[in-house]
C-alpha cells in the first residue's frame, strides 16, 4: 500500500502530461462508443421490457414482449427460416469461395488470373439492392431469364420466388453470387501463406492432392475458415435487404428472417418494446452461435 | 391623470378583442416567419407546391418556406415512424402532407390542430366533394384538408383488346365477364409459356380491395374496430382471386415485384391502379383507358386520399392556415392534377379538359365517387395492412388454403385490435 502511493507521488510531470495525452486520445472513440453503441444496447434491453410509444407514452410491462415472441408460433417459423438461412449461405459462402480460391492459386497467365479474380469479385462492390433488383428479373416465374433457359432446354419452369419451399433457396443462390468473391480473396491471401517448400516436399514423396490439402492446406489455412464462418454467420443472421427486396419475406413467412421481423415490429407496427426484445432475443443467440463455434473451433483451428 | 369612462372602456376592449380576432383569423401581410412543410409525393405534387409558395410569397414576402418531400418510397408506415419521430424530437413542419392510411395513427395521438372553423370560415372548399371531409374526420374533428385523391379502377391496354377482338369493358360488368376477358387476353407461346397475361392479380392492399368491396364485403368491419375475415364472402373473394391464377393461369402469382412496367411494355392486359398511373402512360404512349371494376354484389371500388394538417403546436397557426388555402387551391389543384398527380380534390380542377383528355374515360375517376369505399385505416393500419398482405400472398401461392389462412388471419387481426384497444387505454 505505502509503496503504490509511493509510486503514485513519485510520477514524474511528463508522466503525468502522457498519461494526459492518452486519455485525451482515447476520448473520441470512448464517447462514439458509449453514444452509439453502449446506450444504444442498455435502452434497447430497457425498452424490451416497457411498451413504448412516442406520443403515447411508456410503461414497464415485464416479461410480456418476451411472452409474446416465445409463445407466437410466427416466432419459431422466423426463427427457423433465419437458422437455415445462416447454415446454407455460410456454408456455400465459405465453401465454394474456398473451392474458388483453390482454383485460382495457381500457375495460370496472369491476364486470365485477375481476370477471374475480378470477375468473381465484382458482385461484392454492387450494392446489395441493385443486385438484388437484377436478380427478381431472373427469378421471376413465366418472363424471367432463368425460366426461359431452362424451358429452352425443355424443363419445366421453376417458381423461384412465389413458391414456399424454393424461396429461401434462391435468396441463397443470389446471397452466394454476392458475397462468395469476398471470402475468395481473403483464402487466396491465405493460401500464399502456406509454405510452398512443405507443399513441394509432399509432392515430391508422392502425396496426392487431396491429402495435401487436408493435412497441410486447411490446417495452416484454418484461423482463416474460422474467422470467415464467424464473419459470415454474423452478417448471415442479420440478412434483410436482399429478402425485402426478393420477397418481402413471403409468400407468407417463407423467407421472413428475424432483423426483417424487428423493423416491421419496431418501424412499421410501432411495437418498439416487443422489437426491442425480439433484438436482445437475436443478440443472445449470436452469442450463442459465436460461442458455440469458438468452442469447437479448438478442435479443428491450428493455434 | 387620464381617466376612461365605463364605455370608453368597453369600446376599446370590444375593438381590441376584434383586433385581436382579426389577427388570429388572416395573418399580417407583413409577418416575418418560417413555415415548414413535410409533403409527400413526387415530382407533379412538388411542382404544385412550389408554385403554390410561389402565390403564397407574393402576398406574405417575409415568410420563408421549408419544404420537404417524401417519395413514400417504402410505404405510409415508414412515413408515421418519421414524422412521430419529428414530434418527440421537438421539431415537428408546421404543415404535414399525408395520407388517410395515417390519418387515425396520428390523430389519436392529438398531433395536430382541429380545423373545423377554418373549413366552415372558407367557402372555398365547397368545391372538395363533402365525404372527403367526413373521412378527414376522426371523432368527430376535422383535422385534414383535402387535396388529391385515387380511386382504383381495372386500366386496361386498348390496344391488346383490339388485337384479341374483344369490346371494352362497360359499367356494371360482372366478375364472370372480368375472367373471360382476362382469359381471351392470355397469350402463350407454343410451349404453353404464358407471353401475356390477362390481369395482374393485386400484390398491394390498396389494389385488392375492391374485389372484396364489389362483393359486398370487407377484411375488416364497417367501422375498422375488429376483424371481418371469417365472412364467407371475404373467402369466396379470395378463391376467385386464386382461380385466376392458379385454374385460368390469367395472371402471375403476385409476389415482391409489381407490374407496372410489365402493363406499360404490353405484357399485362389489365391492373388495378389509380390515376397516377396516367402520367406513366402519357410518357410511354401507351394506348389505355380505365373502367369501374367489375361487380360480384354491386359497383364498388376503393379511395384512399391526401391531405394537409397543421400541427397543434405550430407558433405559426395562421400564416400556415394562408399557406394551407394556397396550396389546396384551385390552382395548385389544376396544376397537380394536369401532371398527373392523382385526382384533384376540387371538382372544378378534376374537369378541366387537360385533366379529361386521357384516359378517354378520366371522367369515370369522379363519376364513381359516390360508391368508393375508404382504404380501411384503422390506427394500426400499418400492422393490419401487413398482417393482411402476408396471409394473402400466402394464400395466393398456394402456401396457405384459403379456409386456414382466412382463419389464422383473423386470429392475428383480433389480437392486434385487442393490443391497440389496450394501448389506446380502451
Amino acid at each position: 500500500m505505502s509503496q503504490t502511493t509511493f509510486e503514485r507521488r513519485g510520477r514524474s510531470d511528463l508522466e503525468r502530461a502522457q498519461a494526459r495525452t492518452g486519455y485525451l486520445f482515447v476520448l473520441p472513440t470512448t464517447v462514439l462508443y458509449f453514444t452509439f453503441v453502449l446506450v444504444p444496447v442498455v435502452l434497447t434491453v430497457v425498452l424490451s421490457f416497457s411498451f413504448y410509444d412516442p406520443m403515447l407514452g411508456s410503461r414497464w410491462v415485464g416479461f410480456e414482449n418476451f411472452t409474446r415472441f416465445f409463445t407466437d408460433p410466427r416466432s419459431l417459423q422466423i426463427f427457423w427460416n433465419t437458422l437455415r438461412f445462416t447454415f446454407f449461405a455460410v456454408t456455400f459462402n465459405v465453401g465454394v469461395g474456398l473451392v474458388l480460391a483453390l482454383a485460382l492459386n495457381r500457375a495460370m497467365p496472369g491476364w486470365m488470373l485477375y481476370l477471374f479474380r475480378l470477375a468473381f469479385f465484382l458482385p461484392v462492390m454492387i450494392a446489395i439492392a441493385f443486385a438484388a433488383i437484377v436478380w427478381s428479373y431472373f427469378f421471376a416465374d413465366d418472363l424471367g431469364v432463368l425460366n426461359y433457359y431452362l424451358r429452352l432446354l425443355g424443363l419445366p419452369g421453376v417458381r423461384w420466388l412465389t413458391d414456399s419451399s424454393m424461396a429461401m433457396t434462391s435468396i441463397i443462390i443470389m446471397d452466394v453470387w454476392k458475397n462468395t468473391g469476398f471470402f475468395m480473396i481473403i483464402f487466396i491471401a491465405a493460401l500464399q501463406g502456406v509454405p510452398k517448400p512443405l507443399m513441394e516436399a509432399a509432392a515430391m514423396d508422392g502425396t496426392p492432392a487431396w491429402r495435401r490439402f487436408f493435412r497441410i492446406t486447411l490446417p495452416y489455412i484454418s484461423p482463416v475458415v474460422f474467422f470467415a464462418v464467424i464473419y459470415a454467420s454474423i452478417g448471415a443472421l442479420q440478412v434483410y435487404e436482399s429478402i425485402v427486396i426478393l420477397t418481402q419475406g413471403g409468400p407468407g413467412d417463407a423467407t421472413r428472417s428475424l432483423s426483417i421481423l424487428i423493423v416491421e415490429q419496431g418501424f412499421g407496427s410501432f411495437q418498439i418494446g416487443y422489437a426491442a426484445a425480439i433484438s436482445v432475443v437475436m443478440t443472445l443467440i449470436i452469442l450463442a452461435i459465436t460461442a458455440v463455434q469458438q468452442v469447437l473451433s479448438k478442435k479443428w483451428v491450428q493455434q | 391623470m387620464t381617466t376612461f369612462s365605463r364605455r370608453q372602456v368597453l369600446l376599446s376592449s370590444v375593438a381590441l378583442a376584434a383586433g385581436l380576432g382579426m389577427s388570429r383569423a388572416f395573418a399580417q401581410s407583413d409577418a416575418s416567419a418560417t413555415l415548414r412543410v413535410q409533403a409527400f409525393g413526387g415530382d407533379a405534387e412538388l411542382a404544385g407546391i412550389n408554385s403554390a409558395i410561389g402565390r403564397f410569397n407574393a402576398k406574405y414576402p417575409n415568410v420563408t418556406v421549408e419544404v420537404s418531400i417524401d417519395p413514400i418510397s417504402t410505404g405510409w408506415g415508414d412515413y408515421v415512424t418519421k414524422v412521430l419521430g419529428q414530434f418527440t424530437s421537438g421539431s415537428p413542419a408546421d404543415i404535414y402532407g399525408t395520407a388517410i392510411e395515417t390519418f387515425q395513427a396520428f390523430s389519436s395521438r392529438n398531433l395536430f390542430m382541429p380545423l373545423d372553423d377554418f373549413v366552415a370560415e372558407n367557402t372555398g372548399f365547397s368545391d372538395f366533394a363533402p365525404s372527403l371531409f367526413e373521412q378527414g374526420s376522426y371523432k368527430g374533428v376535422l383535422n385534414y384538408i383535402p387535396i388529391g385523391w385515387n380511386n382504383i379502377m381495372i386500366n386496361y391496354n386498348r390496344d391488346l383488346f383490339d388485337k384479341a377482338g374483344l369490346a371494352y369493358p362497360e359499367r356494371g360488368w360482372t366478375w364472370e365477364q372480368f375472367r373471360e376477358t382476362a382469359k381471351a387476353l392470355t397469350v402463350r407461346d407454343a410451349s404453353g409459356t404464358v407471353t401475356q397475361f390477362g390481369y395482374e392479380v393485386p400484390n398491394q392492399n390498396f389494389f385488392v380491395q375492391p374485389w372484396f368491396f364489389s362483393n359486398g364485403t370487407g377484411i375488416l368491419n364497417a367501422d375498422w374496430t375488429a376483424s371481418n375475415m371469417l365472412d364467407p364472402k371475404v373467402a369466396e373473394t379470395l378463391q376467385f382471386l386464386y382461380d385466376l391464377i392458379h385454374v385460368d393461369g390469367v395472371s402471375p402469382i403476385p409476389g415482391a415485384e409489381m407490374m407496372d412496367n410489365q402493363f406499360m411494355a404490353g405484357q399485362v392486359a389489365m391492373i388495378n391502379r389509380g390515376q397516377w398511373i396516367v402520367q406513366n402512360a402519357k410518357a410511354n404512349g401507351l394506348n389505355m383507358d380505365i373502367a369501374v371494376p367489375p361487380r360480384k354484389e354491386k359497383e364498388a371500388t376503393i379511395i384512399g386520399f391526401g391531405a394537409y394538417a397543421i400541427a397543434g403546436n405550430t407558433s405559426n397557426a395562421d400564416l400556415a392556415k394562408a399557406l394551407v388555402l394556397e396550396l389546396t387551391s384551385e390552382e395548385t389543384q389544376r396544376e397537380q392534377g394536369e401532371r398527373g398527380g392523382g385526382v384533384p380534390g376540387r371538382k372544378s380542377a378534376a374537369s378541366t379538359e387537360a385533366f379529361l383528355a386521357f384516359p378517354p374515360s378520366a371522367f369515370l375517376y369522379y363519376e364513381t365517387l359516390p360508391f368508393t369505399v375508404p382504404v380501411p385505416s384503422p390506427a394500426n393500419f400499418q400492422e393490419v395492412e401487413k398482417i393482411f398482405i402476408r396471409h394473402y400472398t400466402a394464400m395466393m401461392s398456394g402456401q396457405e388454403s384459403i379456409a386456414d389462412g382466412c382463419k389464422a388471419a383473423d386470429a392475428e387481426l383480433t389480437e392486434s385490435f385487442t393490443r391497440l384497444k389496450q394501448q389506446m387505454g380502451g
